[in-house]
């Protein structure tokens, strides 16, 4: 079931105060099915707010999101619900220490869809397979180096079987020579046709995978189109100063 | 695995030691330390010896103790005299007969005579050494030698006239005279009372902690008052006015020993309720986030991603609340006890009202010392464990 305009996920002017700070100044943004919506931009422009504003986790102050045909901010909305359709990875991996990575897969797919054991396990191996971590699957997250720690987060939020994915920024916390495994996760998800938007500094990445792209500033969205296209031709002088910046 | 990954996984060994770059030491040096250690022994190792010669071999005269003012025991004879003296008297006397013998005397002065010397050596010399192992030879023989003559003026005083406070203090026959249980009994009941109220406080506590960190008013409200009611008033108001107002004055007629326990469990819940909103506070806010957005509720996440997280950080804590407790349950003495459950302190005040001697008090304090030392021991050991991070918060992977 998708949205009435076809898109799988809908933002209709979004604004978003942290007391003083408007952070976000008016967001308008659809998706997709198989849309990989990559966001850019300097820090501190709003983009990993705007993507918490996607499934909620910060509640926008003004606007609406539509997810699957429903309007998600009406404040009747069972959001725990919203949120096994809505995977998001974070940046510091928030993987929970006291647990193996197994019991992380696990956990939400007993307590929160009510598998049987047996299943959420079987559900759990073939997502940690998946992030190619199946022998890793009885250790503890302070064992695991960041890159695992991140496929592992991944594979958490793969195993709930997400219609749309989120990605904050999920390489920046990750020591260089491991950045390379993460991102191929997200490519082979890509090439599998998952909806996704990602949040990210991995210039490479946003141009060779992203089917869309947005360039934030200021709480708003500044430009958006085809990545390649955008790359080659920056048409605003604000992602022209930012391409020319970090390149 | 990175150089980073392997650091997460194995800390810094803080048991391993790092190589010894002190250098030697000298036989000058060696022998200020061993002088500075040998002085603080006659002070404090020879007084223990007197001690314990005259206690193991000695029966002390009952001429020599009555004219220290230790009056001998004297069992009534049926219609001639009632009993007089000192039960305990050849105890005290040995006591106070070592502590005024010539040969305590002499092993004081020598001490301190020896750690003045010692100390005003290493004082003036260690600056000069060349190695580090010498100076730390000089300087801890001087601090012995200043502890020898500190230890051994105070001794010398106070053995000019011990027999006031031995009779006092240290008649510990009678600890043995009035019922030699009595107060191993109370050790029992003092840590009953300090158990149940910790695991009532600890289920209180969580409560009300989680009601505190609510981002709704409403809900903190009246966790908050009650946390501050029970924080801001004295334990024995608390004591006092649940046991004579709310048991009494409602005709419950609990038994004291019932009171007391939920009371301390009230009041630690109180206490611990703030452990625990520290701790829980502590948990990184994505461990709330993560949970939270793979459908979890509140409870849920709270249930199993932070609390399980918060509890092993609070344990430090909780349990110095807890040595607190333990110390804190003889001001159960206010509503009292029945006399077969008395606690440490109870059984002590028991024994002083029936003998007027008051080593039951300093056989209580010991008391406390031996339930509280060892607790303080694995507190601090602990904490140090969870500062190093050998004991993260995770299970058994690091």
């Amino acid at each position: 079931m998708a949205n009435a305009d076809g898109s799988i996920v809908r933002l209709e002017g979004i604004h978003k105060w942290f007391g003083e700070n408007h952070v976000l100044r008016g967001i308008d943004l659809a998706l997709q099915q198989g849309d990989v919506q990559v966001v850019i931009g300097p820090s501190g422009g709003g983009k990993s707010t705007l993507l918490r504003c996607v499934n909620l986790l910060e509640l926008p102050d003004k606007g609406h999101v539509w997810f699957d045909g429903d309007d998600i901010t009406d404040v009747r909305t069972d959001l725990n619900e919203v949120r096994t359709h809505i995977g998001i990875v974070f940046q510091a991996f928030n993987l929970f220490p006291h647990m193996t990575a197994l019991r992380n897969i696990t956990l939400p797919l007993e307590k929160v869809l009510d598998l049987n054991s047996g299943e959420a396990e079987e559900r759990a191996r073939e997502q940690l397979a998946r992030v190619k971590l199946g022998e890793k699957a009885d250790a503890y997250p302070g064992s695991l180096s960041g890159g695992q720690q991140q496929r592992v987060a991944i594979a958490r939020a793969l195993a709930m079987r997400p219609r749309l994915m989120l990605f904050d920024e999920i390489t920046s916390a990750l020591d260089p020579e491991l950045v390379g495994e993460v991102l191929q996760v997200m490519k082979d998800l890509a090439a599998e046709g998952m909806t996704m938007v990602v949040v990210t500094h991995e210039m490479g990445f946003a141009r060779e995978v992203g089917t869309r792209m947005v360039f934030m500033d200021g709480g708003v969205i500044v430009e958006e189109g085809d990545p390649r296209e955008s790359f080659a031709n920056p048409r605003s002088e604000r992602l022209q100063k930012f391409f020319a910046e970090i390149l | 695995m990175s150089a980073d990954a392997a650091d997460l996984v194995s800390p810094s060994d803080v048991t391993a030691s790092a190589p010894d770059t002190r250098g030697s030491s000298s036989p000058y040096a060696r022998s200020v330390f061993v002088a500075g250690a040998l002085a603080l022994s006659l002070v404090l190792a020879g007084t223990v010896a007197i001690q314990v010669i005259f206690a193991v071999s000695h029966t002390p005269d009952p001429h020599v103790c009555l004219a220290n003012d230790i009056i001998p025991y004297q069992p009534a004879i049926e219609g001639v005299s009632p009993a007089s003296g000192v039960q305990g008297w050849q105890g005290v006397c040995n006591i106070v007969l070592g502590l005024t013998s010539t040969a305590e005397q002499f092993v004081l002065i020598l001490g301190i005579a020896l750690g003045a010397v010692t100390g005003v050596i290493g004082v003036r010399s260690y600056r000069r050494v060349d190695t580090r192992r010498k100076r730390d030879h000089l300087i801890t023989g001087a601090v012995f030698g200043g502890q020898a003559v500190n230890f051994g003026i105070l001794l010398l005083i106070f053995v000019q006239s011990p027999q006031k406070f031995a009779l006092q203090f240290m008649n510990f026959y009678q600890l043995r005279g009035h019922d030699g249980w009595a107060l191993v009994n109370g050790i029992k009941f003092t840590l009953l009372l300090a158990f149940g109220g910790e695991i009532g406080g600890i289920v209180i506590g969580l409560i009300l902690a989680l009601l505190e960190i609510s981002g709704r008013r409403s809900v903190r409200a009246p966790a908050t008052v009650y946390i501050n009611v029970f924080r801001g008033t004295p334990l024995l108001v608390q004591l006092s006015i649940i046991y004579f107002g709310v048991n009494l004055g409602l005709g419950l007629h609990l038994s004291s020993f019932t009171v007391a326990t939920a009371v301390f469990a009230l009041n630690m819940g109180a206490y611990s309720a703030e452990v625990f909103r520290a701790g829980i506070q502590s948990i990184e806010r994505g461990q709330m986030e993560a949970a939270r957005s793979v459908g979890m509720t509140y409870l849920q996440a709270m249930r199993y991603a932070v609390v399980p997280q918060a509890v092993r950080r609070v344990i430090p804590p909780l349990m110095n609340e807890f040595v607190i407790l333990i110390k804190d349950t003889s001001l159960v003495i206010i509503i009292g006890l029945y006399l077969n459950q008395l606690d440490l302190f109870g059984a002590a005040q028991q024994g002083y009202s029936d003998t007027f001697s008051a080593t039951f008090f300093v056989a209580a304090a010991i008391g406390y010392l031996i339930i509280t030392l060892p607790m303080i021991w694995i507190v601090n050991r602990v904490e140090r464990r969870l500062r190093s991070g050998l004991v993260g918060v995770t299970g058994g992977g690091a």
